[in-house]
């Protein structure tokens, strides 16, 4: 187990170097400057240690790059977040259904609308459910993360935390307002999740309902909801977990997407305006914050599914 | 379980949610724009209009209702001396500039605080003319340094204006946009910290609001309600004023409640929103112009008969119902139908491509040219969009056998090629920033107008210079009518313009608003405003 934690940091050492150099380059070209009139190794080591340090430099309104990266990556990873709870309770059920009944109708119904999930453009369906208030009657918010009657202090950059934090100046009205302005664009992120959840499920459970031990149990006359709870899913779930994992990187490019559609202050909006206003310091920042987190998220779930499944436990070798 | 559970807290959310519609003491104004500024004395863009003149500032007088007299503001009377040569006015007592987390007066408005304002674009050696590099814009230095010999303190609350010549445009340049008072003690207090440039974003006026905060990346300003306003308080005490550049969403917004008022909405979309019982439209007509100006020192757009041949290629209707839908007015005349100087008897624009291709053809017109129609690749209030609009001209063109070709530039490079004057027509458009007829016709027709200023036909007339400067000194009225009627007859014989529309300004606000003014010069105003609670 030692062996396959030490590979694995290993191999995050790898990536991380390969980001920060790419980072590096991003910096020296928007400083204006070219790798052949200076000694770029002296130059890299000073850049990495200016980031260790924290000092990613400012954008041209003189803030702290680190600190608008993270409040904005913050703002985005809430919204990945909540669009992932009300995923997985949508689609966790279904998946099972649809892999428990195999070829049944309602399997097709739910994979029909799987499919459609997938094939549907992401931006294509914030556009259209920007106009959904609109069209129903129902008043939602449709733009921003917050009503500007509310100035709520940033001390995590988690909104919803932060509303909860300034509870003494505003109630909750705040933070049912963050949720409403939230509701939409999770809504459409979650809509792909739920077509990403659905088919790993149903795979995952297909391919386990397979195996024979399931033959075993369901011969010993084991209930339905036992065999799913506690044997079925067990095993299903370090696949779905593992693939899940794989899309993560979709998933945040997807957000960074609803959020310009629907200007939900974050790390696609963010980058979009610093590019917008030539501020392309923002650029090597977004590549370290948004690649770091996925790399230090990959391992963390690498590690819990080796706590979770003994037969990743035994792995030797990192995939 | 868990579908009942996503749905109930779906419920449980949407119960808890109320929207800013219901909370009657704050206001939302979904605007188009950032303002490049937080003073009008030096930007003139619509936006900073809108979000200062009213908002923060007041001015030494006004014009009324109706824009034609002018009333009281902060001068509660004047005189003007016999030999019209000056204009004394006496100023208010006990008004108090704003209070905020930046400065707290220890004085009320007083005749110093008048001249300070004035001497700022009067007198180029003051440390605040150069800040944040107002001079540089034009109508900074030229409405009062040409008009204005000086401004004397009679006492603390009497200022006389020393006029160079007789000029009878004084009260009207005062009740500009541009003629808002700002506080000396703040402009001290900031040289003395040595942020003099502060004085354009953290505003202090007198106003019956205040500024609290801006953040240009979320395009929000926070205003309060002044609390020591001289005059009527608002009953809004938070306004908030958010930009959402995009037309659709700001039409989205005032449905869903995120905003009370919007600003321009989308021109199609005006018949549907007139048609909606819960949103009101205020249009207010304008002396904003759309216009097609022809470059009259190039090749063949000197001969005034191929510029009027020109005029009778375009169908205005179709462009009007295709671009500006309700949101503008055809017309002849350079001049809006609600000014003064309107001459009456103008010659109406007729679309008659035959007419035209015979004139053409009479003044040797060289159909194997290709013309270009220059034009910003930004719309603008002006016209909501310049490329379309373009193309229908374009396709007029190519109706009688011209070649066109449309060059959409972004701002920068459209200025350079301005600058070179390298292009036959330029599809534009023009403000009027102040109720007077010479601050329409100058920029577009003076010789000493330059193309950025607004004279992009080039032109330059000794006839029409004439009337322009001997209607500037005309203090007779009626004479000085006439020479505006004349100077339109000249425009339109001449034709260095083709108008296309005036067009229309467009707010709209949601059934629970009520007492929003708009001033078609010096922007919107919030003073007495009331927001209902929704029934």
């Amino acid at each position: 187990m030692l062996n396959y934690i030490s590979r694995r940091l290993n191999l995050l050492l790898i990536n991380a170097f390969i980001l920060t150099i790419i980072a590096f380059l991003l910096a020296q070209w928007s400083n204006g400057q070219s790798l052949t009139d200076t000694n770029y190794i002296i130059d890299y080591v000073k850049y990495i240690s200016a980031i260790l340090q924290g000092d990613w430099g400012s954008s041209i309104d003189n803030r702290l790059i680190l600190q608008q990266g993270l409040t904005a990556f913050a703002s985005t990873l809430e919204l990945c977040i909540i669009s992932f709870i009300t995923a997985a309770l949508i689609a966790i059920p279904l998946g099972i259904f649809a892999g428990f009944y195999p070829n049944h109708f309602l399997d097709y119904c739910i994979m029909t609308i799987a499919l459609i999930g997938l094939a549907i453009p992401i931006f294509w369906l914030a556009v259209i459910t920007t106009m959904l208030p609109r069209l129903t009657g129902i008043t939602l918010p449709i733009d921003g993360g917050i009503s500007p009657i509310f100035e709520v202090p940033v001390v995590s950059g988690f909104m919803l935390i932060d509303t909860l934090l300034a509870e003494d100046l505003y109630q909750l009205n705040a933070f049912y307002d963050r949720l409403a302005h939230l509701f939409l664009p999770s809504i459409v992120l979650s809509f792909f999740l739920i077509a990403e959840i659905i088919r790993l499920t149903r795979r995952s459970i297909t391919t386990v309902m397979k195996s024979n031990y399931i033959k075993a149990a369901y011969a010993n006359g084991l209930s339905k909801t036992r065999l799913v709870l506690h044997h079925v899913l067990k095993n299903a779930l370090p696949s779905i977990i593992h693939q899940l994992r794989l899309q993560l990187s979709t998933i945040i490019s997807f957000a960074m997407v609803i959020e310009i559609v629907f200007s939900l202050p974050g790390a696609g909006v963010w980058l979009l305006n610093s590019i917008k206003e030539e501020d392309y310091l923002a650029l090597p920042a977004a590549v370290l914050i948004i690649s770091g987190f996925i790399l230090l998220f990959s391992i963390f779930i690498d590690i819990f599914l080796m706590i979770i499944s003994p037969l990743k436990r035994k792995s030797l070798y990192v995939d | 379980m868990r579908f009942l559970f996503t749905i109930a807290m779906t419920l449980l959310l949407y119960g808890c949610y109320k929207n800013e519609s219901v909370i009657t003491d704050t206001l939302i104004y979904c605007s188009e724009a950032y303002p490049q500024s937080f003073n009008s004395q030096i930007s003139h863009d619509i936006s900073t209009l809108d979000a200062t003149t009213h908002q923060l500032y007041n001015r030494l007088v006004k014009f009324d209702a109706s824009g034609e007299s002018f009333i009281p503001d902060l001068a509660t009377h004047w005189q003007q001396s016999d030999d019209k040569l000056s204009f004394t006015f006496f100023l208010r007592k006990n008004v108090n500039f704003q209070h905020t987390d930046y400065f707290t007066p220890t004085r009320f408005f007083n005749a110093d605080d008048v001249i300070f304002s004035f001497q700022r674009m009067l007198e180029i050696n003051t440390p605040y003319n150069s800040i944040n590099r107002a001079g540089d814009s034009y109508f900074y230095n030229h409405p009062f340094t040409n008009l204005v010999a000086d401004v004397i303190k009679i006492d603390d609350y009497t200022v006389k204006f020393i006029l160079n010549e007789p000029d009878v445009t004084l009260l009207a340049n005062l009740a500009a946009h541009y003629g808002v008072i700002i506080s000396k003690q703040y402009g001290e207090k900031l040289l003395s910290i040595g942020h003099p440039e502060k004085i354009d974003y953290y505003p202090i006026g007198t106003g019956p609001y205040q500024f609290k905060n801006a953040n240009k990346r979320t395009g929000i300003i926070r205003y309060n309600a002044h609390p020591q306003y001289w005059g009527v308080r608002p009953s809004i005490k938070n306004l908030i004023f958010e930009v959402t550049t995009n037309k659709t969403k700001r039409h989205s917004k005032l449905l869903s409640g995120e905003c009370d008022i919007i600003t321009y909405p989308e021109p199609s979309q005006l018949d549907k929103m007139a048609a909606n019982p819960k949103i009101k439209l205020h249009r207010t007509a304008t002396d904003n112009l759309a216009l097609w100006s022809f470059n009259t020192v190039a090749a063949q757009f000197n001969n005034k008969n191929i510029r009027q041949a020109f005029s009778y290629a375009i169908d205005q209707k179709t462009i009007i119902e295709a671009i500006f839908f309700q949101s503008g007015n055809a017309t002849s005349s350079l001049l809006a139908e609600q000014s003064w100087a309107y001459n009456p008897k103008r010659i109406t624009l007729q679309y008659n491509p035959q007419l035209a291709l015979e004139m053409l053809k009479n003044n040797n017109f060289d159909f194997n040219k290709t013309i270009t129609i220059l034009t910003s690749i930004e719309n603008s209030v002006f016209n909501p969009n310049f490329h379309k609009t373009a193309e229908l001209i374009q396709i007029n063109l190519f109706d009688i056998g011209i070649k066109s070709e449309i060059i959409s530039l972004l701002p920068a490079a459209l200025e350079k090629r301005l600058a070179s004057g390298h292009y036959d027509t330029y599809l534009t458009g023009i403000n009027m920033p102040m109720n007077d007829p010479d601050s329409l016709f100058r920029p577009l027709l003076s010789c000493d107008a330059t193309v950025a200023e607004g004279n992009s036909s080039q032109w330059c007339s000794k006839r029409v210079q004439t009337l322009l400067d001997s209607a500037l000194l005309e203090s007779n009225f009626i004479k000085r009518i006439m020479s505006y009627y004349k100077l339109q007859e000249i425009t339109q014989q001449d034709r260095p313009y083709y108008p296309i529309a005036h067009v229309l300004r467009v707010d709209a606000s949601n059934q629970n608003i009520s007492g929003l003014r708009v001033d078609p010069l010096t922007g919107i105003d919030f003073q007495y405003i009331r927001k209902t609670e929704v029934n």
